[in-house]
């Protein structure tokens, strides 16, 4: 029989009925540090001045609370809970609340309604051996190290490999974590071809994805469909792929069976909202969307681009007919959240002003439009910021549509400055524009950089460094041509790199600064940035 | 709820009714064990106690198997397999049905034969199997009953035997009609073993698929339902 009365407990139920009837079974079982939380926003808090050994989570916390997964996952990002804390899901139904969790955070357990005193002392003993016999592996967890992960697995598996598979799962994040890309690969793989789960197949499909082997990936999520039909995180995973592939269509009826299993998702509803938008299917767009708004207001994912996109769903839709007085509130609404909410980033603020100022247009008030596309213009002029390419994107296509030729177009010589090596934005921004001083700008530094790429492969460093120098000269804001020189040079560098070279190095990641955080290759930035400025 | 009538898909309204229900019945649940607590130790036994317990969990078993079945018959059963263990499964499934064992004064015991610790299976659908078995192995078991796991081959075989007088004849002949849903006016035990075969066929390995069995015997000679687990 375990001892519980050095241990600190959490109850987190909306009815007080629960809360004082699970408080008193664990009386009984020598529990003396009880708390008891009606919310989950409450036991984040909670959580947040008191470390808990133990945690019993309600799923259902009520409509518009946050519910027991997102409660779970708001306490491992932000590292409220150790690896080593109990964590029981406690549900009405557990089937249910296994298709709205998501794959990659799992409670120890579920114990379902009603329990007694006897099933909940048998499950907290059990869960406590074996947090026990996994405690090198957590302690691991907790100190961020996958290294000693790994190790601790290992040490297990040769103590005891009975209990092997209890590891699969921490050896392949582990893996993933260390970047051995290959070894995982192998790893899942076997997993698959013995036991298959959800999460083995979850984390290959993403490999291959991130790999960019796209066929292979969606056959790995095909066949994972097929055994687990109801995991909407593969669904995810899926959608993902076909967006890759250019499959839009395909990538929106797999997220709309997801949302079907899991409507409370706000990254999945922000996705579908997305996707929809491009396939010009505004209805399903809009309903999306004010999902992904609506569940944002309690979700750690909350996304103020679910509140842009819902008003250009909102626009679209109603393209030529104006607009009725609730799609104006609605608009207002959403709008002004982005703007009291993000007061310091100054591309929402001049996305969310030109916005409105084209949903004013659309609706028939031409001169208030004016004045806020002035002001919005104003802003843009003292903005250091990068828009990403579909902002920029969007952004254009207003400034032209306000009467704001000028400007439009100066965004698109911004934007083909900053990414004007991937021939997909040139595609987008050919769309919306024939001047050759934007569309031609790029060329020769693009093929410089192309050249650069291929001495670098070869080994040719200093014929490399040669050709992204020249390739920036040309176009210094280019976010591949910047990095690509800047890690040209530290490569060159070596162990200490001279300072002439630092200060080289560090002037090309300067005159990137303004990369936005969802571009993908924001991790490489940072990640030189690091090397080159030591923070 | 949908407002249109003529719309109203009636299997649906029954499982959000049942989902309703399950709650009620645990807040119930609950709230009858405190009240149970409270009271003088005299009047905590008696058969009324008895009868309300395993009442209680019959009809929670019912509903969990009624939402089941609904799941199963819109494809939207949830199946999450994963490594359990096995001493932790059957623990827990007695821990549940502990105050129903003690009033009807039966001892359950189990045996873990298998080369492995751990079994790979859902932990949630098997359960729920279990649970449905266990309650009518009490119910018509006389002072024992066992669980038992062993390998069978490559397949992992989870026994549940009691010492009662066994199932009637008839439904050991018509066991195959059970498990494929033919008989439909067989009752709560019939829609449990038809329930339990589609459970087991869901967990499926190499093309082979889980599956049930009944019979008369087994160690202490009464009921004996096996579950064969790829």
């Amino acid at each position: 029989m375990q001892v519980y009365s050095q241990k600190s407990f959490l109850i987190v139920d909306d009815f007080s009925d629960f809360r004082s009837s699970a408080r008193s079974m664990l009386r009984e079982l020598g529990v003396r540090d009880v708390d008891t939380a009606d919310s989950g926003e409450q036991a984040l808090r909670m959580c947040a001045q008191k470390r808990y050994d133990f945690i019993l989570q309600d799923f259902h916390l009520g409509d518009g609370k946050k519910n027991g997964q997102q409660v779970l996952e708001d306490l491992i990002l932000d590292k409220l809970i150790s690896h080593e804390c109990v964590f029981l899901m406690v549900t009405a139904e557990s089937s249910q609340a296994i298709v709205l969790s998501a794959l990659e955070h799992e409670p120890d357990a579920y114990l379902t309604k009603p329990f007694n005193r006897i099933g909940l002392a048998q499950r907290l003993e059990k869960l406590v051996q074996r947090k026990t016999l996994l405690k090198p592996i957590l302690q691991a967890l907790d100190r961020g190290r996958p290294a000693e992960v790994l190790a601790a697995c290992a040490e297990l598996c040769k103590k005891d490999p009975r209990f092997a598979p209890l590891c699969l799962r921490y050896r392949a994040d582990a893996l993933r974590d260390l970047n051995r890309v290959d070894e995982l690969e192998k790893f899942l793989t076997t997993i698959i071809a013995s036991r298959a789960t959800p999460w083995a197949y979850a984390a290959l499909g993403n490999l291959l994805y991130k790999r960019n082997q796209l066929a292979q990936a969606q056959g790995v999520y095909e066949q994972a469909l097929k055994a687990f039909p109801m995991m909407p995180g593969l669904y995810d995973g899926l959608a993902e792929v076909l967006v890759a592939l250019g499959e839009s269509k395909r990538a929106q009826g797999v997220l709309e069976e997801a949302v079907r299993l899991s409507p409370l998702a706000v990254r999945r509803q922000m996705m579908l909202g997305k996707l929809a938008l491009s396939n010009d299917d505004y209805d399903t767009s809009s309903k999306a969307y004010r999902h992904a708004v609506n569940q944002g207001q309690s979700s750690r994912y909350k996304d103020p681009e679910s509140n842009l996109g819902l008003v250009q769903a909102l626009m679209n839709k109603n393209a030529g007919n104006g607009l009725d007085a609730r799609t104006r509130v609605e608009i207002n609404t959403v709008l002004s959240e982005v703007a009291k909410e993000n007061v310091e980033d100054q591309g929402l603020q001049v996305r969310a002003r030109l916005m409105k100022a084209a949903s004013l247009q659309q609706a028939g008030d031409a001169e208030t439009a004016a004045k806020l596309t002035e002001q919005a213009m104003a802003r843009l002029e003292k903005m250091d910021q990068f828009f990403s390419v579909e902002a920029a994107l969007v952004v254009a296509t207003q400034l032209q549509k306000l009467g704001q030729e000028a400007a439009g177009t100066s965004i698109l010589k911004g934007c083909v400055e900053t990414y004007g090596d991937d021939p997909k934005v040139m595609q987008s921004v050919a769309q919306l524009t024939d001047d050759p001083n934007v569309l031609g700008a790029v060329t020769e530094a693009v093929d410089l950089n192309r050249q650069g790429v291929r001495s670098y492969q070869a080994g040719q460093l200093s014929e490399a460094l040669a050709q992204f120098r020249r390739a920036l000269t040309l176009q210094p804001k280019n976010i591949s041509i910047a990095l690509n020189t800047a890690q040209a040079l530290l490569r060159i560098g070596g162990e200490a790199p001279p300072p002439a070279i630092m200060d080289e190095c560090r002037a090309c990641l300067g005159s990137v600064t303004g990369i936005p955080k969802s571009d993908n290759r924001y991790d490489r930035y940072r990640k030189l940035h690091i090397r080159a400025f030591g923070a | 709820m949908n407002q249109d009538n003529q719309g109203l898909d009636f299997s649906t309204v029954i499982a959000s009714t049942v989902h309703d229900m399950k709650n009620s019945l645990a807040a119930l649940t609950q709230a009858h064990s405190q009240w149970l607590a409270r009271l003088p130790e005299a009047l905590r036994s008696g058969s009324e106690q008895g009868v309300m317990e395993h009442e209680f969990s019959h009809l929670n078993g019912m509903l969990v198997q009624l939402l089941g079945l609904y799941k199963l018959g819109v494809n939207q059963l949830p199946m999450c397999p994963d490594y359990h263990e096995l001493d932790d499964f059957i623990e827990a499934q007695l821990a549940a049905q502990q105050n129903l064992l003690q009033h009807r004064d039966i001892l359950a015991s189990w045996r873990i034969e298998t080369a492995s610790p751990l079994g790979f299976f859902d932990r949630e659908l098997v359960g729920s199997v279990v649970a449905n078995i266990l309650n009518n192995a009490i119910r018509y078991a006389g002072h024992t009953l066992l669980i038992s796991v062993s390998d069978e081959g490559e397949q992992l075989l989870l026994s549940i035997n009691d010492d009662g007088p066994g199932f009637p004849a008839r439904m050991l002949e018509r066991q195959q009609e059970y498990v494929q849903g033919i008989d439909g006016k067989s009752g709560s035990t019939g829609l449990g073993l038809y329930f339990a075969a589609r459970i087991a066929a869901l967990h499926e390995r190499n093309g082979v698929k889980g599956r049930i069995e009944i019979a008369n015997g087994g160690v202490l000679g009464g009921g004996l339902f096996r579950l064969y687990l790829p």
